[in-house]
């Protein structure tokens, strides 16, 4: 069976091309990376999501500065929002920026707000290496000139000021944001500095945010190796630190709907290979680690790492695999997620019934279905109407999500784990597996879910 | 920022403006509209605008109600950005009510929209559905999320609400409150016997038990009937009227309904002018039950002044919020020594003055407040108390004082959104949050 139409999908009938079961030998991939049908109860987020939320605003040392109304700022502030950590904890993600552009501003313009604004953060927040700017919706179509206006302002307080145009309107999703930063941090700070010393054993963590104290856990992986962490693209990460990546030997890749712009324009500028891996469950991680050790020729390192590891998780995970055998999981993530995690799942003997992304391109969906079961739906840009007749219809005993469909899920009664921002984590390589198993385990045996008056 | 200090007489400081805002406190005019519209019966927003418009305040609204919520979006990307949005929308209104039937679709603007200066009301006159099509007005870069609750029950009362006949209900605007409040304030109308329409009624659409199936759209809210009726009422009352006093006084210019404008009624005095409010509408009189939980509360303030007498409060929340709480602090035996408000408001000024003079507080107010500002006076002041949403919880710990949270959004404590801070009700539950504030804070001090 190729493309299908869902129920509730007949009134807007192009959905049929984003809705897809699969079939083995055919090579059919659902419509993605267009523009969300209007009046769609979408779930996705913007261009600017993308830029500041996802990939600029991990960058712990420098103001995110926001330039327009009040509204964009607010919503990619700190406290209990993305769940990207950093040591910086007195400054990053505890403040936010705004120009808080006001009806006449957008009149008359608002690159004075926006030179004044970016003067007195600075005085307030003279410690930082830098400051983003970020344009908003309104800036675009105000034609206000930000890059003349941070020019002159780093000029005046002598740090890195970067704008970044990425307005909420320009692309169909959080991707073009994520490629936006991608460009402009390449083309204004990496290569700026050099390091104050380089090893022959450097790497480069690219595309990881850092969600919960993930790389706090992936890298000791890592220096158990004998490698070196040069930089973290942008979990965790000083701008100081993205200037001197260039200089690392190799980008290991994780996330790779978010960063393969940064990693193509490093390859063919300063001959730096990547290498794509995949940091979740037991079989992917330890792949990950093989193939990293073999580029350095650390194989032995690697095997020793990877024994110690996974003998110390091992017997409880065999437990919870015991207990969730046969279960039945639909994902739907941003994008590479849905596709990391089916591995996993069938680690823990679950069975992946259907897979979607936000914002996943053909790639991404490529992956989902080599990965993916026989009979299994595999769809873009879910909207919430399209989630509650899958809820319904599929029947999954488990549904990960984000924080936009968790309440949902509840509503209905299907227990639910936030693979966004997770719940107890962090989720990635050994230690994260376990707790992402645990997590799952908890959400399906949770005894709330009998009481439910009507569920059956 | 106005800044202001008031002590009896107003002594009024001038205070150079800055031009970047830092820790922001306030939101944009739509996700304000939308909460106005979550509660409207079998209602949907509309946002037109970009993918984020929609994203955002729905993440905002699960973080603090613990609910699903649905917004629809018109989609504009660069196309719509360079030849107008009238497709999208046209596109969008069509495609939601083929989908979702719903009986009211909210269209809000958003700065986007708004520049680009599509012709809202122009393009949803020529549409004909089955859904009522309300458009509301709500670009980000003017007022705030209060001003687009205001913006946005103003517009449901001028499309809906049509004289047909006396109907003895009275209209209670909610404002920018919880679904706890709504149950409170059902509660003292429900025990003075009187039949109101509540605008707009949040306390089940966003506090929806757990029961399957779950029915296509939440129960309750308010119904298109009964903002139709509105026009018919003996009177109108906003809790807060910086978020719902535009509608009221639509109601009075367009239908004659008479409105009382009065404080949020928070604490003893307020909670009383309210009721006196109500039954001066209706002839009902305030009965034994409510004089009981008056009483209560009073019993409660009396028995925990030790604990909290004289403390120093800054108070930052939605303005009406704000400067009623100003005066329970006072009931209450402590010093509201800071009451602010993100959203800039010469009104705002003047009500707190009044607490002030009436009380002989010196009270430092600050409208259109950012919570860099608020801690800069925090510091200057010395208090002991902060109360403000999950934003601030970071000047508690920078200041290591006591913290109340109260207002939108709470994320970092669960139930704040079931428990009442109006009326006598709310005020035994706020005596209860304050008083267990400063134990702890001692206890881990």
């Amino acid at each position: 069976m190729p493309l299908t139409l869902l129920e509730c999908d007949i009134p807007i009938p192009e959905r049929e091309k984003h809705t897809y079961i699969k079939k083995s030998g055919e090579t059919i991939v659902p419509m993605c990376n267009v523009q969300t049908t209007p009046g769609d109860l979408t779930e996705r987020g913007c261009t600017y999501a993308g830029c500041m939320g996802v990939v600029g605003g991990p960058v712990k040392d420098v103001i995110h500065l926001i330039h327009g109304p009040i509204g964009c700022a607010y919503y990619t502030w700190g406290g209990g929002r993305r769940q990207n950590l950093s040591d910086n904890t007195e400054f990053h993600r505890k403040y936010c920026f705004s120009t808080s552009m006001q009806e006449p501003n957008v009149i008359f313009g608002g690159e004075k707000k926006l030179y004044n604004s970016i003067i007195e953060a600075y005085e307030r927040f003279p410690a930082v290496n830098g400051v983003f700017v970020y344009a908003t919706c309104v800036i675009g179509l105000i034609g206000d000139d930000i890059n003349t206006v941070c020019k002159s302002a780093a000029k005046e307080i002598g740090v890195p000021v970067i704008p970044f145009s990425c307005e909420g309107f320009r692309g169909v999703s959080q991707s073009l944001g994520h490629h936006i930063a991608n460009d402009v941090i390449f083309e204004k700070i990496v290569g700026t500095k050099e390091p104050d010393r380089v090893t022959p054993h450097d790497i480069n963590i690219i595309g990881d945010y850092n969600i919960q104290g993930d790389l706090w856990i992936i890298e000791p992986l890592f220096e158990a190796m004998g490698l070196r962490i040069l930089c973290t693209f942008t979990g965790n990460a000083s701008i100081n630190d993205l200037a001197v990546a260039h200089r690392a030997k190799l980008n290991v890749v994780h996330c790779q709907r978010s960063t393969p712009y940064i990693c193509e324009l490093m390859e063919e500028k300063y001959e730096l290979p990547y290498m794509p891996v995949s940091l979740f469950g037991i079989e992917q991680t330890s792949k990950s680690l093989r193939d990293v050790a073999a580029f350095f020729g650390l194989e032995d390192k690697a095997e020793a790492v990877i024994e110690s590891e996974v003998a110390k998780i091992l017997p409880e995970i065999e437990h919870y695999k015991e207990q969730l055998r046969g279960k039945r999981v639909f994902i739907y993530q941003g994008a590479p997620r849905a596709w990391h995690w089916i591995k996993l799942m069938e680690e823990l003997g679950m069975e992946v019934i259907g897979a979607a992304t936000t914002f996943g391109h053909t790639d991404d969906y490529e992956k989902i279905i080599e990965r993916i079961g026989d009979g299994a739906l595999v769809i873009d840009n879910p909207n919430s109407v399209e989630l509650r007749e899958i809820l319904l219809g599929y029947k999954p005993d488990l549904f990960i999500s984000g924080l936009k469909e968790k309440f949902l899920a509840y509503k209905l009664g299907v227990p639910f784990v936030n693979g966004h921002s997770y719940e107890r984590g962090p989720y990635a390589v050994y230690s994260g597996f376990l707790k992402f198993a645990k997590d799952i385990h908890t959400t399906i045996n949770h005894p709330a879910w009998k009481l439910i008056e009507g569920r059956v | 920022m106005t800044q202001t200090k008031a002590k009896a007489k107003t002594e009024t400081k001038a205070k150079a403006k800055r031009s970047v805002t830092i820790n922001p406190g306030m939101i944009c005019q739509p996700i304000g509209a939308m909460q106005a519209v979550l509660g409207v019966h079998g209602a949907i927003s509309l946002v037109h605008g970009s993918q984020g418009c929609a994203a955002y305040p729905m993440r905002m609204f699960n973080r603090h109600f613990q609910e699903p919520v649905e917004i629809a979006l018109s989609s504009l990307g660069e196309d719509a950005a360079v030849f107008g949005g009238a497709d999208n929308l046209i596109k969008g209104v069509h495609a939601l009510v083929a989908r979702r039937q719903p009986e009211l679709i909210a269209v809000l603007t958003t700065c986007l929209s708004e520049t680009i200066g599509d012709d809202v009301d122009g393009i949803l006159r020529k549409i004909d559905l089955p859904s009522t099509l309300v458009p509301m007005h709500t670009p980000s870069y003017i007022g705030s999320h209060v001003t687009g609750y205001d913006n946005a029950v103003k517009a449901l009362v001028t499309h809906l609400a049509e004289q047909t006949g006396p109907n003895s209900k009275i209209n209670i605007v909610v404002g920018l409150l919880n679904p706890g409040d709504i149950r409170e304030l059902k509660g003292m109308l429900a025990a003075m016997r009187v039949k109101a329409i509540i605008l707009t009624d949040i306390s089940e659409t966003l506090d929806a038990p757990l029961i399957l199936p779950r029915p296509r759209f939440p129960d309750g809210g308010t119904t298109l009937a009964q903002i139709a009726d509105t026009a018919n009422s003996i009177g109108s009352i906003a809790l807060c009227k910086h978020a719902g006093g535009a509608a009221a006084k639509y109601l009075t210019s367009k239908h004659k309904v008479p409105m009382i404008s009065g404080s949020c009624p928070i604490g003893v005095a307020n909670t009383d002018r309210f009721l006196e409010n109500v039954s001066h509408l209706t002839g009902r009189p305030i009965p034994d039950e409510l004089r009981k939980d008056r009483g209560r509360l009073i019993d409660a303030m009396i028995d925990v002044q030790f604990k909290i007498a004289q403390k120093k409060v800054a108070i930052h929340a939605d303005p009406d919020v704000a400067s009623g709480m100003a005066r329970f602090v006072h009931e209450l035996g402590m010093e509201p020594a800071i009451i602010a408000t993100g959203t800039e408001s010469k009104e705002f000024v003047s009500d707190v003055q009044a607490v002030a003079s009436q009380t002989g507080h010196e009270i430092e107010i600050i409208s259109g407040c950012d919570l860099y500002e608020l801690h800069e006076a925090i510091k200057k002041v010395g208090v002991d108390l902060l109360m403000g949403n999950s934003e601030m919880a970071y000047i508690r710990d920078d200041e290591k004082i006591a913290f109340a949270r109260i207002g939108f959004p709470v994320f970092d404590r669960v139930g704040y959104q079931r428990r009442a801070i109006i009326g006598y009700g709310g005020g035994i539950n706020l005596v209860d949050r304050i008083t267990n504030a400063i134990l702890d804070h001692a206890d881990s001090a």
